[in-house]
């Protein structure tokens, strides 16, 4: 446990947030800087991972380690700081637009892969730092105010596209329901494998259809209101937990569920995967391996000949 | 231009070196010969140099093996012509047809004798057009046994036809070899025979096949179709191409390609995670970093880790090395180009990554399985803005060991990104070499920070190079955005200006820290009439070309770049100063010429003279060579082109 009482302000630095107000980014800050408190996370071995746009801000705003990437490029950064040192927090925020337009074959592989990290996205339906392009969320036909024309493409549904692509818990929330939103984070967080939120995140300047009052009137508690039961209990019951959430997913109009879609705790973490092959992976990842000894390699000539012999011939 | 074929203009008395080509349909077995002959050639006292030629195809196309050995020194060049060619099919004989010597062998399937040039499917159009002109040109009938009779009669080559089907027939009444495996048996033919040739011990091949065949079976077969072979080839023949005895000193060596070469660097070098996708010619050194990955039982370990594209393949190992994990990336052209937006960022936040860089022909898809030089320029100058970063060069394979090793510990001394520029021709290449001395071998990982520091900035104004503490320490931030000495956006232009010195200021550190005689080296005469400039696989080519011409009166030298960023400024100012800028000749392996390119850039001198060349198909010594004595005569631009 940390020696000092951590409080959510623990983790808040002293970066002016220049978000718009009323943005609901701020309600993802809020709910994670109050999963974080209520996880005791060490602020230097908590690793927020972003992309670019509005979202691509977060960890500034953040007293944890933070790493502000490229565009569509957050989840390959958070995968190699992940491997590399296990014993590391690491979550991701990132917008619609970085994880399923420019960085989607990197969602879908991290799916593949169950690396024990948790994504957060930020679903605003727009492109709102270059003001208001329809994002890969956003519904055929709809046409948000900085739009000049009706959105022509199709929406992505992240929910589907997560538990197709093998993401291992995969929940909604909403950014004004702070609360339910930090429980859901801690879950994730606490969850062994990828993790997937899909946080409804009004976009107050650019999106004048998804509202607050939207919202408001539509978003309904899964756990709560149907006692949903998102968990596998053994991998047998996977296909037909899939296939509810996949119908769950695609449930929208004038009733959106938030919650707890699925969590399958039976698959392999990758960290699993790599300690089954390396053997010491688990107690010696590579950030915690030395590679010198003072300067000198820890192969030296006698240890090079030995491990490379299938290259070394002698004249005979 | 004489395209088609290559008359031989020498004979060989002695052999002092041995030149051979190999070929067959890809697929078909090729490389273990190619490892057989090599191992043994070793096994005997002698050096190697085996290059792989081959199309981007999975099986049926016509690949070779080009190689030359030597026991007078360790070689390191290819030449035509060649005195041997075993060729597995009549592709093959037809494919090089004007690379075989006057009087030199040629092993080929007699049973094939009625097959045409013009019926063989896979062989692309342009040779079979150059080959009707040819047979028309010859009165030839286009079978393989009319240009067998051809080179036995104009050209004096000693024909050793065998039937491929009645040893194979043989081999089977003596093993259990299944009809359908047996082809697999044509490859041990071929090294059969070469032995034979060339005198190798049966010794030195049982040593080989114990090596590459670890099932006693499939081992026994393959001896019993090797004795079959060269006992018959032996009686008829004899060993007319014995090498004379070898006076290397080499007691112990490496017979490996660049691919693995480099692997067995990044191992010593302390590597901890590689990250890749599948691309030619670069994924081999991934799978033999991925065998190797638990070093030595439960001790270091590196993680291999192959992701779904080259975008994620960059950012990946940057987020390794934050963490403060030595890490690389190893790839090609396109996957380079894919890396080029990460790249940056690793430069703006002064990210210790190392960028394994094996060229292939380009543009575009380009040349997937040939070899060039020619993303030297796009090395340099990748990424929008400015950054610093190393850019290293490697010529042969102890140069690549140590470069590999270089790499890291300059990426962590100055925190930059490092690009370590190897090629295909270096990758595919078995060679032998000293075994590496390890014990001069330094690992230097810069400034680090592993304690807790109040109040710690990643990127502290005070030192062009911050320490750096790896995530997981110290609370810190990174951006892709311009930021300050936390790591926090910034836009103020006092700010910007700092960081842009400091962060920029790293160039002069690195000027200062690398040492000239570090970027370059030169062989040849202390006072050349004509120094051939160049870099990469070009050194062997190069060294030879330039002692066989010194051997014949001729002054000449070859300066060769070993780094491009640091550049060996004051070396090429100076030599263009002493010798002359119009005696300088560059000699690369791209279009260009785009050392020269960097050298007028960087010290303002022009090199004129230029040999390139960008088939790739590496440089031959003797067209190297003849390509000198041009320039020597007035020529400002030879391109080369010369190879199957």
């Amino acid at each position: 446990m940390a020696l000092k009482q951590l409080t959510p302000a623990s983790y808040r630095s002293d970066v002016w947030n220049d978000w718009c107000p009323g943005c609901g980014n701020f309600g993802i800050v809020a709910a994670m800087t109050q999963a974080f408190a209520e996880l005791g996370l060490a602020p230097e071995s908590t690793v927020v991972v972003s992309g670019i746009g509005c979202s691509g801000k977060t960890p500034h705003f953040l007293n944890v380690e933070g790493i502000h990437t490229l565009h569509g490029r957050s989840l390959p950064y958070a995968e190699g700081i992940r491997l590399a040192n296990p014993n590391l927090t690491v979550v991701v925020n990132a917008g619609d637009g970085d994880l399923l337009g420019i960085g989607v074959g990197h969602f879908v592989s991290l799916g593949r892969r169950n690396i024990d990290m948790t994504v957060i996205m930020h679903d605003n339906t727009v492109y709102g730092l270059t003001k208001g392009q329809a994002a890969p969320t956003l519904g055929r036909g709809l046409q948000p105010k900085a739009l000049p024309k009706p959105n022509i493409q199709d929406a992505i549904n992240p929910i589907a596209l997560a538990l197709a692509s093998g993401y291992t818990f995969i929940a909604r929330g909403y950014t004004s329901r702070v609360k339910h939103l930090k429980e859901i984070i801690k879950q994730a967080i606490e969850h062994k494998g990828s993790a997937f939120i899909d946080v409804l995140q009004p976009c107050v300047t650019y999106d004048n259809i998804h509202t607050v009052e939207y919202y408001n009137k539509r978003v309904y508690d899964l756990q709560e209101v149907e006692k949903w039961d998102p968990v596998v209990k053994s991998q047998e019951e996977a296909p037909q937990k899939m296939a509810q959430a996949m119908l769950k997913a695609y449930e929208g109009g004038d009733r959106i569920p938030i919650g707890v879609f699925y969590v399958n705790p039976n698959v392999p973490t990758y960290e699993e995967r790599l300690n089954e092959r390396l053997k010491t992976y688990s107690q010696m990842p590579p950030a915690a391996q030395e590679i010198d000894r003072a300067g000198v390699p820890l192969i030296g000539n006698e240890g090079f000949e030995r491990i490379f012999s299938k290259y070394v011939v002698t004249v005979g | 231009m004489t395209r088609w074929p290559l008359r031989s203009r020498r004979e060989w008395t002695e052999l002092r070196e041995l030149r051979y080509i190999i070929g067959g349909p890809q697929g078909g077995g090729l490389e273990t010969t190619s490892e057989i002959l090599s191992w043994a050639f070793a096994r005997s006292g002698y050096g190697v140099i085996s290059d792989r030629e081959y199309f981007s195809n999975i099986k049926g196309r016509h690949s070779y093996i080009h190689a030359t050995v030597s026991g007078a020194e360790v070689p390191y060049h290819l030449s035509y012509p060649v005195d041997v060619i075993a060729a597995m099919d009549a592709e093959s004989v037809f494919s090089h047809i004007g690379d075989i010597r006057d009087g030199g062998y040629l092993i080929y399937n007699s049973d094939e004798g009625q097959s045409r040039f013009n019926a063989i499917p896979s062989m692309e159009r342009e040779l079979r057009d150059r080959l009707a002109a040819f047979m028309k040109a010859e009165s030839l009938d286009g079978t393989l046994a009319s240009v067998v009779k051809y080179l036995s009669d104009a050209r004096r080559v000693n024909a050793i036809g065998l039937s491929y089907r009645d040893l194979l027939d043989q081999l089977q009444k003596k093993e259990s070899v299944e009809a359908a495996q047996a082809s697999r048996y044509i490859s041990t033919i071929l090294s059969g025979a070469m032995a034979a040739l060339s005198g190798v011990s049966r010794e030195s091949i049982e040593f080989s096949m114990r090596r590459r065949f670890r099932q006693d079976e499939i081992y026994r077969a393959n001896m019993t179709m090797f004795d079959i072979v060269s006992s018959l080839v032996e009686s008829k023949h004899g060993s007319p191409l014995k090498l004379e005895g070898s006076t290397l000193s080499l007691r112990k060596m490496l017979v490996a390609s660049g691919n693995d070469t480099v692997a067995m660097a990044k191992a010593v070098a302390g590597l901890r995670f590689q990250s890749y996708y599948p691309i030619t010619p670069a994924a081999d050194e991934s799978f033999t970093l991925e065998e190797y990955e638990r070093l030595a039982g439960d001790g270091p370990t590196m993680l291999v880790y192959q992701l779904e594209d080259e975008l994620a393949v960059i950012n990946a190992a940057i987020g390794a090395a934050l963490a403060g994990v030595r890490s690389a990336a190893a790839t090609s052209g396109p996957g380079f180009d894919l890396m080029v937006e990460g790249l940056g960022w690793a430069g703006m936040n002064e990210v210790p990554v190392v960028v394994t860089y094996y060229q292939r022909g380009g543009p575009s898809t380009g040349q997937p399985t040939r070899g060039a030089q020619s993303d030297l320029l796009s090395s340099v100058f990748a990424s929008h803005g400015e950054y610093p970063r190393v850019v290293l060069a490697s010529g042969d394979h102890v140069e690549a060991f140590y470069d590999t090793i270089d790499a890291f510990n300059y990426a962590e001394q100055f925190q930059v990104p490092v690009i370590h520029l190897v090629d295909k021709f270096l990758a595919n290449t078995i060679a032998t070499f000293p075994i590496p001395d390890l014990s001069s071998v330094k690992i230097n990982r810069g400034a680090v920070i592993k304690e807790k520091v109040p109040g710690y900035k990643r990127f502290d104004f005070t030192y062009p190079v911050s320490p750096r503490a790896p995530l997981g320490t110290n609370v810190m931030w990174y951006t892709g955005d311009e930021h300050d000495e936390y790591g926090h956006i910034s836009e103020d232009s006092e700010n910007r200006v700092k960081i842009m010195e400091k962060r920029m200021g790293k160039l002069e550190v690195m000027e200062k820290e690398i040492p000239e005689e570090r970027r370059y080296s030169y062989f040849g005469d202390e006072r050349p009439d004509l120094i051939l400039v160049g870099w990469g696989f070009v050194k062997g080519v190069a060294t030879k070309a330039v002692s066989e011409l010194r051997a014949s009166g001729k002054k000449v030298g070859y300066l060769h770049i070993r780094t491009f960023v640091p550049f060996p400024s004051r070396t090429i100012g100076s030599v263009a100063k002493d010798v002359g800028a119009d005696r300088l000749v560059a000699v690369e392996h791209n279009y260009e010429a785009q050392a020269a390119v960097l050298t007028a850039a960087n010290t303002g001198i022009t090199i004129g003279k230029k040999i390139v060349k960008f088939t790739g198909r590496p440089m031959y010594a003797n067209e190297l060579e003849e390509a000198v004595m041009r320039v020597m005569k007035g020529e400002n631009r030879v391109v080369l082109e010369y190879g199957a």
